[in-house]
């Protein structure tokens, strides 16, 4: 055994929160990563046979483009939350989480006025159960974020959310950008290649 | 002279008693949490177990089913069987002996997120008790003739939803515990071999049983409350499901086992492993060979599942690598003292043996010539691989029964146990390869007259099979009676084995920049 020449070994500081919230994400991520994988199989077998995949004229760009800014907005006032919270910036930081907690909602919101406005049944097809439970299971999962933001701003409130204790904020922006990578995948799957 | 009693402030933290429900819902003991999931995974064990036994009955004359009157009810205690034993049974097992003892594996003092633990715990049972539930009132996952209740299908997949959810939240618990609640000096290359496959297999599980859920979503959704269109048909819900219980994704659920040996052999042969990161890299080589079951069948139609090369490759791989396991394993015993072999040690290696066993009928089974996927031998694979990974916690819970409970159990009685169950094990899955080879079906396509065909050699592997249930579950009870006589035990020393990992230490132990971990830690065992 060599002597003692190097620095005594660093204490250990787990960033548990991050890396739980990474963990679970990961989860999240898979979970529709099976059910996008099971749309665009089923998707192409059914276009390569010639088969209708939506109605003429179900799927429209403009709800799908509107929530695909207002989740893009909101991944950035997530940031700037991250940000605002580790340079003890606390007006910044309640801000921010408002803004992406209110921009959740309206994008739940839109969802929701867009498929009472379509009125396609669940059972019309294959393709119309995919879309409601694609889209269904994110808005639960943009729920779960919303919620999860409304804690951290009554914590904030509180003077919990300081630099020394960020980590709750990072795993939940963590969780946060992986719900907009999620609809970015609807986005493009859905609305656009319909 | 007058004195004045005053009654005890019960509000204060610390004088109020839990009662005992109170206690276990609202835990946050990993060892307690722990306990919780083994002895509920060994009741839904010997729940499947019977219905496993049943089945092999059953199977013992198709012709007339004597036993359950038609080909939907067997086959919804058939699919009941290798749900249970798998989600219901061995993986909530290795879950609680892993949150028992993975903590002080690593040198954290507790799992991390310990309500989140518990949490994950609780959400198990009821989705638990719900599934089976399920299956009892007519649900299931489907049956060929469809004469399923729909609602109750519909409870079963809420249940088994739950199942996952558990699953996976007590799995973050644990993942996060290892990567990040790691005590000073343990580097991920130095963590005990248990601790370093639960890392692997808990990551494949993170990124696969949420796909089984996307599945169970699809088909919950378009089955409730009106006709199915397409997911939840019922003669195709089992077909897309089937890929969380067959070849490749039960080595994820197997690979614990490695690492349950993996701690043994050492101690017990006072040696340490020739190469610690050599076995690392196997076992995260098993890790990545379990992944991408579920882009079989329902992800690639119109492919047969054997002339995918995923499927292939991973079959012929896992073969060597577990060979190689083995023989690292074989090569620390032979290099160590010599001395008589615990029964952890001889039922870990008879572990390893049988998941040798089921890599060598996943590799026969993807041979196409043979045509073996729809037959009998699908259910060997699954029998030896998850069999041994239940010899293996009966190694495990021998081992660090002392640790987690605390009183010592009767050796003796433990060691019969997992023998008998080892025997049961081979029994069947011998005899349903055999079978498979013969054509047996195995009931995946519903055709139960074809599964057996009555006065043939078929039938002689059949009661062979039925033996080999009924070993099985002897031996499954036996190691819940040695469980329980643990409970009335003499208190058990705190290093029973002489262990040189961070969960024997009997002290604090000192981790310098200079004296590695695992130098230091050997010396502590030796």
């Amino acid at each position: 055994m060599s002597s003692s020449t190097f620095a005594p070994a660093v204490p250990n500081r787990p960033r548990t929160l991050v890396i739980g919230s990474a963990l679970a994400s990961s989860a999240v991520l898979m979970f529709f990563g099976g059910l996008f994988a099971l749309y665009f199989s089923r998707r192409a077998d059914a276009m390569a046979w010639g088969m209708e995949w939506f109605p003429e004229g179900a799927i429209r760009l403009p709800p799908g483009g509107m929530n695909m800014a207002t989740m893009a907005l909101s991944a950035i006032t997530m940031m700037w939350a991250v940000y605002s919270v580790i340079n003890d910036d606390r007006i910044h930081s309640y801000l921010a989480m408002l803004l992406t907690a209110v921009m959740g909602v309206a994008m739940l919101n839109q969802t929701a006025f867009y498929f009472n406005d379509i009125a396609l049944p669940i059972d019309h097809s294959e393709a119309t159960t995919f879309l409601f439970v694609i889209v269904g299971a994110h808005m639960a999962m943009v729920l779960v974020g919303v919620l999860w933001l409304g804690l951290l701003l009554l914590r904030a409130l509180g003077g919990q959310d300081t630099s020394r204790n960020r980590d709750l904020v990072s795993a939940a922006a963590l969780y946060w950008y992986a719900a907009v990578a999620v609809y970015m995948v609807i986005w493009l799957g859905i609305y656009i290649a319909k | 002279m007058t004195e004045t009693e005053t009654a005890a402030d019960t509000t204060r933290t610390g004088d109020v008693v839990p009662t005992a429900l109170e206690a276990a819902v609202t835990t946050t003991d990993h060892l307690r949490i722990g306990r919780a999931w083994i002895a509920s995974g060994v009741l839904f064990l010997v729940a499947s177990l019977v219905a496993g036994l049943l089945v092999s009955l059953e199977r013992m004359d198709l012709s007339g089913m004597a036993l359950f009157g038609s080909v939907d009810t067997l086959f919804r205690l058939w699919s009941a069987y290798r749900v249970g034993i798998v989600l219901l049974a061995v993986v909530p097992i290795i879950v609680g002996l892993a949150t028992a003892v993975v903590p002080l594996q690593v040198g954290a003092s507790s799992v991390v997120f310990p309500r989140a633990a518990s949490l994950g715990f609780w959400v198990w049972a009821m989705g638990a008790a719900i599934t089976v539930t399920g299956f009892l009132i007519d649900g299931g996952l489907g049956t060929p003739g469809g004469t399923s209740r729909t609602d109750a299908v519909a409870l079963t997949l809420l249940g088994l939803l739950m199942v996952i959810g558990g699953i996976c939240c007590s799995t973050v618990c644990i993942l996060t515990t290892i990567v990040a609640g790691r005590t000073g000096g343990m580097t991920l290359s130095r963590i005990p071999l248990f601790a370093w496959t639960v890392l692997v297999a808990g990551s494949i599980w993170l990124v696969t049983l949420p796909v089984l859920a996307a599945n169970a979503v699809l088909i919950y959704v378009d089955l409730s409350g009106r006709s199915a269109v397409a997911f939840g048909v019922e003669d195709t819900i089992w077909e897309q499901l089937s890929w969380a219980f067959s070849h490749p994704q039960v080595y994820a659920f197997a690979l614990p086992l490695v690492g349950i040996a993996g701690d043994i052999v050492p101690v017990a042969a006072r040696r340490r492993h020739g190469s610690h990161s050599t076995l690392l890299v196997l076992t995260a080589l098993i890790g990545l060979l379990s992944f991408g079951a579920y882009a079989q069948s329902a992800f690639d139609i119109g492919t047969p599942i054997r002339e995918q090369a995923i499927f292939v490759v991973e079959a012929f791989l896992i073969v060597p690598v577990v060979l190689a396991v083995l023989a690292g394993l074989v090569d620390t015993w032979r290099r160590g003292s010599g001395g008589r072999p615990p029964a952890p040690l001889v039922l870990s290696m008879l572990a390893v043996l049988l998941l040798l066993d089921g890599a060598i009928v996943g590799a026969i089974r993807a041979v196409s010539p043979l045509d073996l996927l729809e037959t009998s031998a699908t259910g060997a694979q699954m029998t030896f691989t998850i069999g041994g990974v239940l010899v293996a916690v009966m190694a495990g819970t021998l081992w660090w029964g002392d640790r987690i409970l605390g009183r010592v159990a009767p050796q003796g009685l433990g060691f019969v146990s997992g023998l008998s169950a080892a025997a049961g094990v081979t029994l069947i899955g011998v005899a349903d390869t055999i079978s498979g080879l013969l054509g047996m079906n195995d009931f995946t396509a519903g055709d139960a007259i074809g599964a057996g065909s009555p006065g043939s050699v078929v039938d002689i592997f059949n009661v062979v099979a039925v033996v080999g249930a009924a070993l099985l579950l002897v031996g499954v009870m036996g190691w819940g009676l040695t469980g329980l006589r643990r409970l009335r035990g003499a208190e058990a020393p705190a290093d029973p084995w002489g262990g040189h990992t961070l969960e024997w230490a009997t002290g604090p132990v000192e981790v310098t920049s200079d004296s590695p971990l695992l130098d230091v830690i050997a010396e502590v065992g030796s």
